[in-house]
């Protein structure tokens, strides 16, 4: 090695070093060269650490001013392999659970059956903002996991071509449904809310988990305290999911890359949460609890299953007089032999 | 071969079956044979039949209460769907190239999708009160839920088709429109062109009876 | 195999835009889509750089590991290209991508961006060489005719280098030594940004 390498390796490294005591300071050499360490300044600005757009550019446009975004990369590989294995893995978790509490608990019936006799539950207005919030849920989560899982498990089975078509409808109609989901949302929360206030009692409920812990069935009001936490984690969750989708979906305000990606991440992992937590809320309304069902399909459910699931209310229900008979509520539901026949001369 | 016969020969036949099914069901409706009337003319049908057009677009007030949600979300559906039927972008070029040969001012895209989103969720809850209120329920007919469910197709397919790239995804929003418009005639969907006339004739009996409703 | 490679040298750079103006007319790439962009640091401060950038076609790229439709390949010459008829313009790649290179033909409310477009290298796409539906898509493919990239055959300074990655760096390794030693025999007020 001659000296001049020598020498010029010390001039190159030198700049460098002063990169490892802070702050690029001026060094004034004996023989009256003034060198300041311009490359690490130089690159410490290219590499933006600090996220502050220094640069400018004659092109304009988002984050056009930002030569190095290193967080791209971090929320690429979180997305690709966190995001999708996790919440595969909790998806299928979830539905393990529900299979196995069908398995231990089978189909939650009354006891001594169904009276006949009907209480009202929800009104219409009630039963059409939870079914629609429902439809755009269901279109959401749908859309939305074929946009999240498609890539690792689509994409083998339909081929690129095929999967791009799925995955191009997928994203449109998501990114047109988001924002009714706000919609419904809203309309989901004004309509309930009074009925899901924390009430005395609701602790004990959740301690013993309902009634699994301990001997029979905790004294309930309208909602127990499951029913009210699931109606809390879908209005707050979902105004989440929903604020951040929507800043997801209006690229038009020039927000630059690292909201997005926060955006991005809040969004999916809180869909994700209530896509996993809807599947047991589905199967508890649906398959899990005999009766339950009907509420949200009539408005009406029957004096033994309010006693049964929610004892306070179905005793007000009663000392209110508001039971009807079966007779009067097969006339509400105009399955009376006189109105059927009314309404086939009607046709 | 599927792309030619959606482009072409099918796209020719529900337009002809839409046009002449149409005019048809008009002509025998207003052809169709009706009782004089023979009373005393009170006061005058053509007023009582163009206030009755106008009048029918407000409900009762007494039915207000009961009917908010379907007030509210049958004109979300009808002029969300009247403004991107006829104010889309794709639509307004569609019907330039291949039916008028002129066009006129689209609406910018989000407008478009805004519009798109009141259809939508307007025709979501009318659709649902009319399974969920039992009443509503009953005196639904086949017919009523073919067409909700038709049209819902139609609005949902073009709106998988908004990227406008894939052909597939072209030809699936385009055929779902000519079953639209080949059923269009035979079912309540005439109650586009019917709504005026039959309100207008109400009203002229009406008028002319002196009944003010 | 070679490894094709751009290299931008902040000392030659003089924000000339030449780079991005050659790139856009090659390419006949619509308005508001520019697959190169010059950036300027310290802009009227002492210490001012420019840096001409686009899509640096890496090795392990972070657009493609993000792709929900997987639509990016990178060829035998170590070029990331992607296949506009597969891609969905969601965006996720302009997220991931630390050079900020993928662009979109708009930028509208729900999301409406249109299909990516990114630097091609000057090497077209995944339809037949030289097409009409290539050009349309991708533009000129110039590295199929044994062309670099016109950006960097037009720099006036020579500052945007591209080709194999090798000779890239052999240009640039002389031109460092030469600078790095002109630095001590001046005894001017020389600044060196390596
Ligand atoms: C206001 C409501 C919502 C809006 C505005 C919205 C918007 C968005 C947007 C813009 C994206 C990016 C997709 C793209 O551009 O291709 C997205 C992704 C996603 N959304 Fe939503 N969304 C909403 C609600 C929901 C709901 C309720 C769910 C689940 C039930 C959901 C699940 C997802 C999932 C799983 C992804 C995929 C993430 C990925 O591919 O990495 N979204 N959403
Ligand atoms: S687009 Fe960005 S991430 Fe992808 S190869 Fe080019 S520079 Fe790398
Ligand atoms: S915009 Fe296109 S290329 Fe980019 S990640 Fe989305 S689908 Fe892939």
């Amino acid at each position: 090695m001659n000296i001049q390498t020598l020498l010029l390796l010390v001039g190159l490294l030198l700049p460098q070093l002063s990169l490892a005591d802070g702050p690029p300071k001026q060094n004034n050499f004996p023989d009256g060269v003034s060198s300041q360490s311009l490359g690490a300044d130089l690159w410490r600005e290219v590499r933006q650490r600090d996220l502050q757009s220094s640069g400018v550019s004659q092109v304009k446009g988002v984050d056009s001013g930002i030569l190095i975004n290193a967080h791209g990369d971090q929320w690429a590989r979180f997305r690709t392999s966190k995001l999708t294995t996790y919440g595969s893995i909790a998806l299928a978790a979830m539905f393990g659970l529900v299979f196995l509490f069908y398995v231990i608990r089978g189909k939650i019936g009354i006891e001594g059956g169904f009276s006949g006799n009907m209480v009202q539950r929800f009104t219409d207005y009630q039963r059409i903002a939870h079914w629609t919030l429902a439809i755009v849920f269901l279109f959401l989560a749908i859309t939305g996991l074929i946009l999240l899982l498609g890539r690792p498990l689509l994409i083998p089975l339909f081929g690129k071509g095929v999967f791009s078509i799925l995955a191009s409808a997928s994203k449109e109609g998501h990114n047109l449904f988001g924002p009714l989901f706000l919609v419904s949302l809203l309309m989901m929360l004004f309509s309930y809310v009074s009925r899901n206030i924390y009430e005395k009692g609701d602790l004990t409920w959740l301690l013993r988990l309902g009634g699994s812990i301990g001997d029979g069935h905790v004294s309930t009001g309208y909602f127990n305290m499951g029913e009210k936490i699931w109606y809390w984690i879908v209005i707050l969750i979902g105004l989440v999911v929903a604020l951040s989708g929507l800043i997801l979906v209006s690229p038009n305000f020039g927000q630059g890359r690292v909201i997005m990606e926060l955006s991005h991440i809040t969004h999916t992992i809180g869909a994700l949460a209530l896509i996993v937590f809807s599947v047991a809320h589905i199967y508890l309304g649906w398959i899990g609890s005999e009766g339950a069902m009907e509420g949200m399909k009539t408005g009406y459910v029957d004096a033994s299953w309010a006693d049964a699931h929610h004892d306070r209310w179905g005793k007000e229900c009663r000392d209110q007089g508001l039971v009807i008979s079966a007779e009067e509520y097969a006339r509400l539901q105009g399955k009376n032999p006189a109105v059927e026949v009314a309404t086939e001369q009607g046709k | 071969m599927i792309e030619n016969l959606i482009d072409g020969p099918l796209w020719y036949f529900s337009l002809a079956v839409f046009c002449i099914g149409v005019l048809w069901q008009l002509v025998t409706i207003i052809f169709a044979s009706r009782k004089q009337d023979l009373s005393l003319a009170r006061s005058s049908s053509t007023s009582g039949a163009l206030k009755t057009v106008f009048s029918r677009f407000v409900p009762h007030k007494e039915m207000t209460s009961k009917i908010g949600i379907q007030l509210v979300a049958g004109y979300l559906f009808h002029l969300g769907l009247f403004a991107l039927l006829f104010f889309a972008a794709p639509h307004v070029i569609f019907l330039e190239q291949n039916l008028l040969g002129f066009g006129w001012a689209p609406l910018p895209h989000w407008a478009f999708i805004i519009a798109a989103q009141a259809a939508f969720l307007g025709l979501i809850i009318l659709w649902l009160r009319r399974m969920l209120h039992p009443v509503s329920r009953l005196i639904s007919t086949l017919d009523d839920h073919i067409v909700a469910i038709l049209t819902f197709v139609v609005m949902l397919t073009g709106c998988f088709a908004l990227l406008e790239s894939s052909t597939g995804l072209r030809l699936l929003h385009r055929f779902s429109v000519e079953l639209w418009l080949i059923y269009f005639p035979f079912s309540a969907l005439m109650h586009t062109f019917t709504f005026i006339p039959s309100r207008a004739f109400t009203g002229a009996w009406f008028g002319r009876r002196g009944i003010d409703a | 195999m070679a490894r094709m490679k751009f290299y931008c040298d902040a000392e030659r750079c003089i924000e000339c835009n030449a780079c991005v103006t050659a790139c856009k007319n090659e390419h006949e790439i619509p308005w508001g889509v520019n697959r190169r962009r010059v950036v300027t640091i310290k802009d009227g401060e002492q210490g001012e750089r420019s840096l001409s950038v686009a899509c640096m076609h890496c090795s392990d790229a972070p657009c493609a590991t993000v792709c929900p439709v997987d639509c990016f390949y990178t060829t035998g010459d170590g070029i990331v290209l992607h296949d506009k008829d597969i891609c969905i313009g969601c965006g996720y790649c302009f997220y991931a991508c630390p050079f900020g290179a993928p662009q979109f033909p708009e930028e509208a409310a729900f999301a409406s961006r249109g299909k990516m477009d990114k630097c091609t290298f000057c090497a077209g796409g995944p339809e037949e060489d030289h097409s009409s539906d290539e050009y349309k898509k991708y533009g000129r493919n110039r590295l199929s005719e044994g062309k670099l990239p016109l950006c960097a055959e037009m720099c006036a300074t020579k500052a945007l280098l591209s080709g194999d990655a090798d000779v890239v760096s052999d240009i640039y390794r002389k031109r460092v030594i030469n600078r790095g030693s002109s630095a001590f025999n001046w005894g001017g007020n020389a600044k060196i940004t390596g």
